[in-house]
Parts: structure tokens; C-alpha cells; sequence
């Protein structure tokens, strides 16, 4: 038996950068014990949040994600000992710096999801997906992205016009 | 004009001193400034006999931080021996910060500190007077005048220092006041004035970095074209790997031929970091920086 999906507007887009023994055995036990999630989310499967550069997230926005979830160990649990000890520190900073920048923090989040949180990285996905929803497209970093296949500077009606229709 | 008393001061102790350490063989060359062309100026210089020590001088218009010479610029010094450096005190949190790194020895230098009143903002007109209008921005918001664990700090009573503006401060207070949006449009307009001319990197004494991460693209994580996407990429990059580490000697915002508030961002994320964390460039060598450790109990208020 099938829920009847919902139509909706706009899908956004969300990547998710997880670490490979927490988060990602999470999202697994999700998938294996038949949990449903918006099917928005992209995982990308990495072996520490440690091992998860800013640059990753600034990348990810600018190649047209709405949304970006970054998740692993919670505290204690690393597989590495400190990696997400570390990642934890990162993340604040990047985050203020995000923030000074003028990028909505909405649209970024963090969270800790264990390799037995199947129910919390329902939850984690679709509250993202659902607030990313409502927000609507992330326009600042694709606009940006756009901006860069274009020659020069939007000048002429013409030129204006077929930007308009992208 | 008790700037200019000061400094020559100053530059009196430091050539005597410069001259008592290269002749007794305790440095191998002394990294100070001297005069340039231009009447008032002055430019680093490398000396290594001690009858060459009565080039170095200081003044309001010795704005660089030389520290840049013992990491990516050393080519030019001798490879054996110590190496004398003269730096005022935002200069000698660079070079802390390097020590820390373990980019350098201390042992390897000999630190003469400057007692400092402050810089020229610009070095347009090196020899105008240094005054509440042209001091750097970097120099108002300074608390720390005197360098501390220097070798060497010529004994000179400073007057105390002037209240002004502290223009960061009241930039960043005026940019978080903003929404979101109005920062972004603010941010994009600065940025788009950048043409990537990566001055800010090569004058910064902590982005010693064989290959940066900008430079590589294999993969590709930063445009390297002077366009909108890559350049927004760039100054994150920027300001995230100086995060904790920046000593606050605006080399960066000074060399910016566009003239794009650099110093800005990487004082937002000091102040940040030193809230969040209580970690701060200064004096003393700090083992390891704000993100290069961690503490279990750190705030974390922001994971889900």
C-alpha cells in the first residue's frame, strides 16, 4: 500500500554530506526498515565529518543545492576518536561566517544521527526538506553560478530576456 | 610631532642595535626597513654587515608586516645563522602565530620589537603627518602598542593612546544590524570588485601554503577566473583558512588594489572565535589555534 505522493510547486534540492559509520548506516536502517523520507535528499558519503571541508557546502550551493545537511557521529561515538570533535568547531565558525556573508542559515543544517537513529534521520530530512520548501529556491549562489557562464554583464534587452527564461 | 620624536628614537635604538648584533655575529642578517625613492617612504630590506646598519630607520610609513620575509619570501635571506626581524606588535602576533604553526624557530630569530603609535592608513603620501585621519584602520582599534617577548624593545615612553573610532568595530556592529539579503548585496558588491590578483595571499605571512587549494583543479573547488562565483568562493576560502589563525596586521586590506574590506571579515571571524571559543591571537605562542583543537564540552547548541 502506497501513500498518494503529494504535488508540490518546487522540489528542492538537498545534499547531504554524511559521515560513512554514523549517519550513513542511519540512513541505511532507514531505507532497510521501509521508513519513508523525502526522496529530495543526496547523499554523499564521506569517512568523517571531519574530512568535510567548508568549501564542500559553498560547492554544493553553488552547483544548485537548495538546502545542505551535514551529519554524523554525535559526540563521543567518532570512529576516528576527535573527527567530529573538530567538525563541530569548523562548522560554528563557518556558520557566523555564512551568516556575516548574508546567506540564510536556514538552509543549513547540522545534526548528530547514529547508525541506530533511523527515526531521527527521517525527522532531520524532512523538517529540512519541508522548511527548504517553504523557503523556496536558493537563488544567491545559483544566480551567482549563472552569472559565471555568461560572457559579460547582462547589457542588452535581449540578452536580458533569454537570462530571464533560464 | 611627538610621533615623529618617537620614531626616531625608535630608529636610532634599532640601527645601534641592529649594528651591536650583526657585528658580534649573534644574527646572520637583520630583515628592517629603510628609506625608498619617494621622500618619506620606506621599504623592507635584508642586511647582513654591520656597517649597513645605519640604513634601517622606522616611521609612520614602515606599514609592512616583514614577518611574510621569514616564511614564503626567505629566498632572500641566508640560509645559516640567525635571522634579526624588526616588527611592531600586530607584526609580532603574525610571527607568534608562525611560531606556533612551527613555520619557525624561535631560537632561529632575534625579535626587535618597535614601540608603536600607529601607521599611515596609505602610503600615497608617506610623508604626511600621522594624525587621527590618516593612522591605519588597524591602529585604532590597537590595544597593544608595546610588543611583548621581543629580544630586543627600545625603551621609549609612549603617550597614551588617543581615543577614536574603531572603524571595524563599527562597520561589523553596522553589517550585522543589516538582513540578510542587504549583507549578501553588500558582500557581492564588494567582491565583484575583486580581479583576483591574489595580492591578499601573497603578502599574508599564514597563507604559506605550497599549493592552495585555489590554485588546484584536479578537482577544481575554487573558479579561478575573476568572475561572481569564483570570486565569492575565493574570499570564503580566505577568511575560513585564516579563521583563528589572523594576527590582525591588515596587510591584506593595505595591498587590495581594489580596495575590498578584507581585514573585515577576518576581524569578524577573530571576534567570533574568540566568543565562541576564547581564543586570540597575542603574544604568547599558542600551541594550537581555536580549530585546530577542540574542547568535548564546546557549544553545540546549533546541531540538531
Amino acid at each position: 500500500m502506497h501513500h498518494a505522493k503529494p504535488k508540490h510547486e518546487f522540489e528542492p534540492k538537498i545534499i547531504a554530506f554524511v559521515c560513512t559509520w554514523c549517519t550513513y548506516a542511519g540512513a541505511d536502517l532507514a531505507g532497510t526498515s521501509r521508513m519513508q523520507y523525502p526522496a529530495n535528499v543526496r547523499l554523499v558519503k564521506f569517512p568523517c565529518t571531519g574530512r568535510i571541508d567548508p568549501v564542500f557546502i559553498l560547492k554544493a550551493f553553488q552547483q544548485g543545492a537548495d538546502g545542505v545537511l551535514v551529519s554524523g557521529c554525535h559526540p563521543g561515538d567518532c570512529h576516528y576518536m576527535a573527527g567530529n570533535f573538530h567538525a563541530r568547531r569548523r562548522f560554528a565558525a563557518f556558520r557566523k561566517l555564512l551568516e556575516f556573508i548574508g546567506v540564510d542559515l536556514q538552509r543549513l543544517q547540522f545534526s548528530w544521527v547514529s547508525a541506530a537513529e533511523a527515526g531521527k534521520w527521517v525527522e532531520v530530512v524532512t523538517e529540512l526538506t519541508e522548511r527548504v520548501r517553504a523557503m523556496g529556491p536558493m537563488r544567491e549562489f545559483k544566480d551567482l553560478a549563472l552569472e559565471e557562464q555568461w560572457s559579460g554583464s547582462l547589457t542588452t534587452p535581449e540578452l536580458q530576456e533569454a537570462y530571464e527564461a533560464i | 610631532m611627538t610621533t615623529e620624536i618617537i620614531y626616531s628614537a625608535v630608529g636610532e635604538a634599532i640601527r645601534t642595535e641592529a649594528e651591536r648584533v650583526l657585528a658580534d655575529g649573534t644574527v646572520a642578517a637583520v630583515v628592517g626597513y629603510t628609506m625608498a625613492r619617494r621622500k618619506g617612504s620606506a621599504q623592507p630590506v635584508v642586511l647582513t654587515k654591520p656597517e649597513e646598519a645605519n640604513q634601517l630607520i622606522f616611521s609612520a610609513a614602515c606599514v609592512n608586516n616583514l614577518a611574510v620575509y621569514l616564511t614564503k619570501a626567505k629566498k632572500e635571506l641566508p640560509r645559516e645563522g640567525r635571522i634579526g626581524i624588526v616588527v611592531k606588535s600586530c607584526d609580532l602576533k603574525a610571527l607568534v602565530g608562525l611560531l606556533g604553526e612551527s613555520q619557525l624557530k624561535r631560537d632561529s630569530l632575534y625579535i626587535i620589537g618597535v614601540p608603536c603609535v600607529g601607521v599611515l592608513g596609505s602610503t600615497l603620501q608617506p610623508s604626511v603627518e600621522l594624525n587621527a585621519e590618516t593612522v591605519a584602520d588597524k591602529c585604532r582599534e590597537c590595544d597593544d602598542r608595546m610588543p611583548q617577548g621581543a629580544d630586543f624593545v627600545p625603551t621609549v615612553a609612549l603617550p597614551a593612546s588617543p581615543a577614536l573610532e574603531k572603524k571595524y568595530a563599527v562597520e561589523i556592529a553596522r553589517l550585522e544590524a543589516m538582513t540578510p539579503a542587504e549583507r549578501w548585496s553588500y558582500w557581492q558588491e564588494q567582491f565583484s570588485k575583486c580581479i583576483k590578483c591574489y595580492a591578499c595571499r601573497q603578502v599574508c605571512p599564514f597563507c604559506f601554503c605550497e599549493q592552495c587549494l585555489c590554485d588546484r583543479n584536479k578537482p577544481q573547488m575554487v573558479e579561478g577566473t575573476p568572475r561572481p562565483a569564483g570570486n565569492l568562493a575565493w574570499h570564503l576560502v580566505r577568511a575560513m583558512h585564516l579563521a583563528g589563525r589572523c594576527a590582525g596586521c591588515a596587510e591584506c586590506e593595505r595591498v587590495c588594489p581594489m580596495d575590498i574590506p578584507l581585514n573585515l571579515l577576518n576581524r569578524k571571524m577573530s571576534r567570533e572565535l574568540k566568543e565562541l571559543f576564547h581564543s586570540e591571537a597575542g603574544f604568547e605562542v599558542r600551541e594550537k589555534g581555536p580549530l585546530a583543537e577542540y574542547n568535548e564540552q564546546d557549544d553545540q547548541s546549533f546541531i540538531k
